[in-house]
């Protein structure tokens, strides 16, 4: 089967075709026009111009005029964000709206038992019965493509899923995705992980400004040239070399710090000029313990100290005063108040200093343009609310936020998170600059590349605990897994 | 973004809708309707509940709301007259009186408004639940106070207070009597102004958006979101004491069993119309000003065209209707 769609509005005279037991690689900056792509295929979004053809033997001109059009040709997305329901069970999700039914009642008997099928295909080890609230996001989005198969999708459109997931969970994605594979049916795989892409994708197709800019068979594919590709431009190292930290005290310490929930005993301290990272799989306990240190989850026990003193931090605002700040994982939710535009959001952890005792517009617009320039955030009007920016800007107005507060302990969650190459690159060399001009850095992520290129030493969670550090030449990729996921090195 | 006539609309019809039913009742009433007297009245005659709905706007900006303010105003009122009264039976001058009586209602007011907010922002309980509580709390304490009935003022200056305020140079009514802009009235402008002001200028009111927007965001963001919230009911207590004491004034007296019923409908009417999101995070203190004219334009025209009272309130609930949504019209891609 091949698709077809020349000239599409986002998408300049893009065509692409998917052949069975194919994964189609989509990459490219944010706004390349990945996005729309998609949601033509999966009949969301109407294209301007340009055809589509479907068909196993003999093509056929399609329409796809809405989700269901686009099912009844086997084409089912996987979307980032799950479209689940989480009070129902696994079986009521996977056949919400179309329940088997007999004489007008719904037969469970017969769901749970499809339902069991289909998650044996997908290799889940949950039943049809269990509410999909208690299950963690990759069983989730085993569910959501249980409930493709379940409609017997041909063509699976996955946008980022392995974003919420651990090393773990994607190898066994990636097992399942060589498993659809075999039964013919076609994967269109959407990643800024270019690694991954490099790993799993047969075909590659990149795009940039909307633009189709190459076609990469398997084996051409490198991770350097899909960059190089997307960019439009030589990417050179990502990372900027580290420099050396010179002995002071901690500017933070945290010691056995607990929530009594989710962390037990955590002990962190980090010194200027430091870059200290944390790992961990997904629920590991990281972004609580962060949390804990800005003061919005609750301390149970430990201590905080700041230069040496112990503080009490019970809230952000707390936090604030003592020169701590933490970037949120989750713009959306806890980084930035999105129906709020790119000055208000600058300046609103620091607004104090505006209000005299009236905030004074003016100078609040000059330091916002300020950051604006320095980190080069692509806004077209400062006015407008942030919910219209993509996410590697909203990223950096978090960022500007916080650096507006001039903390002395800048903790960033995910600063790269749904955030393209270039973005990447320029988020690397400010924490690097920041770094070096006396700021004591924590970085958490799920890219271990990202945290072996920027950080000093790494310290590595599991069930809430601190399991180890690493630094120098011990901190490799692998070390770092096998203290995540617990497992001895053989 | 897209704009349009319709996002215009969507923003500014109230005002259209003002301007509107203006231009009708200047058509087809001319001359009676244009009278000064006539038009002042139209501003002042809601003035209580303009002066609640004002602080109901911050209320509902936070993504709240306050069910308890009718009652909360029957109960201030009690404890106005009663201090008033009591000043008087002292020996106190009639002023020394009423300002005691102004103080005394406010500050129940604010502690009423205060009590709500410890219960929604340190108790976590649902604002409707709170406030409901209030509803029928705040109304039982006021019949307590007032023996289950009216309680009456013994001090005639009162209402002299009622109903006095600053008269306007060069126009008189038709008995060639000057038109007075009375307290009450003033005073609805003067918080207005004041709400606008710290709404717009100072960083309560950016608060109380980034609170009502997405309050998660505005903790981690270092806001203090919980003292935000006990403010905006405090506040709302006060200008409901406020409100209370100058609707006694007038009266001269406190009917505890039936004043201020149905004055939070009315005031969340008027903040609604205005504008102010019920989701939160979206509120304009010109909004709430228009949407209580407009209420009350729309009474005074059923008035003049002898409509029966009895179909005033379905009239007052399609309006409310129209207006919201009229005015989710342009944010549907939201």
């Amino acid at each position: 089967m091949v698709m077809d769609f020349p000239a599409v509005r986002a998408l300049d005279g893009v065509s692409v075709s998917f052949e069975p037991g194919e994964v189609h690689g989509i990459v490219g900056e944010n706004g390349a026009g990945k996005s729309t792509l998609m949601r033509i295929l999966a009949g969301l979004q109407l294209p301007t111009s340009g055809e589509i053809w479907h068909g196993d033997d003999s093509m056929r001109l399609v329409e796809l005029h809405g989700v269901r059009d686009a099912l009844k040709l086997g084409i089912a997305m996987i979307h980032q964000e799950l479209n689940l329901v989480d009070p129902l069970t696994v079986a009521e999700n996977v056949w919400l709206g179309r329940e088997p039914r007999s004489t007008g009642l719904i037969r469970k008997g017969r769901m749970r038992e499809l339902t069991e099928s289909y998650l044996d295909q997908v290799g889940a080890r949950f039943g049809p019965d269990d509410t999909v609230g208690s299950l963690s996001l990759a069983q989730k989005q085993l569910v959501e493509i249980a409930k493709a198969l379940s409609q017997e999708a041909s063509i699976l459109i996955m946008d980022e899923p392995t974003s919420v997931l651990s090393e773990q969970e994607t190898a066994s994605l990636f097992a399942l995705i060589e498993r659809l594979k075999e039964r013919g049916v076609s994967v269109a795989y959407i990643s800024h992980r270019l690694a991954e892409v490099e790993q799993v994708c047969d075909r590659v197709t990149v795009l940039r400004d909307g633009k189709l800019i190459a076609m990469l068979e398997r084996g051409m594919a490198s991770q350097s040239e899909m960059a190089a590709l997307m960019v439009g431009r030589e990417l050179g190292d990502m990372f900027p070399a580290k420099r050396e930290v010179a002995e002071s005290p901690p500017a933070l310490r945290a010691l056995e710090v607990s929530d009594g929930e989710r962390v037990f005993g955590a002990s962190l301290e980090v010194r200027p000029h430091e870059v200290v990272g944390l790992a961990g799989l997904i629920g590991s306990g990281r972004t609580e313990f962060a949390e804990i240190l800005v003061g919005v989850r609750p301390l149970a026990s430990g201590r905080i100290e700041r230069q040496g003193a112990p503080v009490r931090i019970g809230s952000a605002k707390q936090a604030a005063r003592h020169r701590v700040a933490y970037v949120s994982e989750d713009r959306k939710d806890t980084g930035l108040v999105l129906a709020m535009d790119t000055i208000e959001n600058i300046t609103l952890a620091n607004l104090r200093s505006y209000a005299r005792p009236l905030i004074d517009r003016g100078s609040e617009r000059e330091a916002a343009g300020q950051w604006v320039r320095r980190l080069d955030i692509r806004v077209g009007d400062l006015r407008a609310p942030t919910l219209y920016l993509s996410g590697g800007n909203q990223q950096k107005v978090s960022v500007a936020k916080w650096l507006e507060l001039e903390p002395k302990v800048l903790i960033l969650d995910e600063p790269t998170r749904g955030v393209d190459v270039g973005a990447k690159r320029e988020m690397y060399g400010l924490i690097q600059e920041l770094a070096s001009s006396g700021m004591a850095c924590i970085v958490i992520s799920s890219e271990l590349p990202e945290l072996l290129g920027l950080c000093h030493r790494v310290l590595v969670m599991r069930h809430g605990r601190i399991v180890g550090e690493l630094a120098g030449d011990e901190m490799t990729e692998e070390a770092i897994m096998v203290l995540a996921a617990g497992v001895e090195a053989a | 973004m897209k704009r349009g006539w319709r996002g215009l609309l969507a923003d500014y019809g109230v005002l259209v809708a003002l301007v509107l039913l203006f231009a009708i009742n200047v058509f087809t009433r001319g001359e009676s309707f244009l009278q000064a007297e006539n038009l002042r009245n139209l501003v002042s005659q809601n003035a209580y509940v303009g002066i609640i709905a004002v602080g109901m706007t911050f209320v509902i900006m936070t993504a709240g709301i306050d069910l308890s303010v009718g009652s909360m105003l029957a109960f201030c009122g009690a404890v106005a007259v009663l201090v008033l009264n009591r000043q008087d039976a002292g020996g106190a001058a009639a002023g020394t009186a009423v300002l005691f009586a102004v103080l005394a209602s406010m500050a129940v007011g604010a502690a009423s408004g205060f009590a709500n907010g410890v219960a929604i922002a340190f108790g976590r309980v649902a604002p409707f639940i709170v406030t409901l509580a209030g509803l029928a709390a705040f109304r039982s304490l006021a019949l307590v106070l007032g023996k289950g009935g009216e309680i009456r003022s013994q001090v005639s200056e009162f209402q002299d207070f009622g109903f006095g305020g600053v008269p306007l140079p060069f126009l008189t009514n038709q008995a060639g009597q000057p038109i007075v802009l009375y307290w009450s009235l003033l005073i609805f402008l003067g918080v207005a102004l004041l709400a606008s002001f710290l709404l717009n200028r100072t960083p309560f009111g950016r608060y109380m958006i980034a609170v009502g927007a997405n309050e998660r965001a505005a903790r981690y963001s270092a806001i203090d979101t919980k003292t935000i919230k006990l403010w905006t009911y405090t506040f709302l207590g006060a200008l409901v004491g406020l409100a209370a004491v100058l609707n006694a004034a007038r009266m001269n007296s406190v009917g505890t069993g039936s004043v201020g019923l149905y004055y939070e409908l009315d005031a969340i009417a008027a903040v609604v119309i205005g504008g102010t999101s019920l989701r939160g995070g979206k509120g304009r203190i010109w909004g709430t000003v228009v949407g209580v004219i407009l209420l009350t334009l729309i009474a005074n025209m059923m008035t003049a065209y002898r409509i029966d009272t009895n179909w005033q309130g379905l009239v007052r609930g399609a309006v409310i209707l129209i207006a919201v949504l009229l005015q989710r019209g342009s944010k549907e891609n939201d």
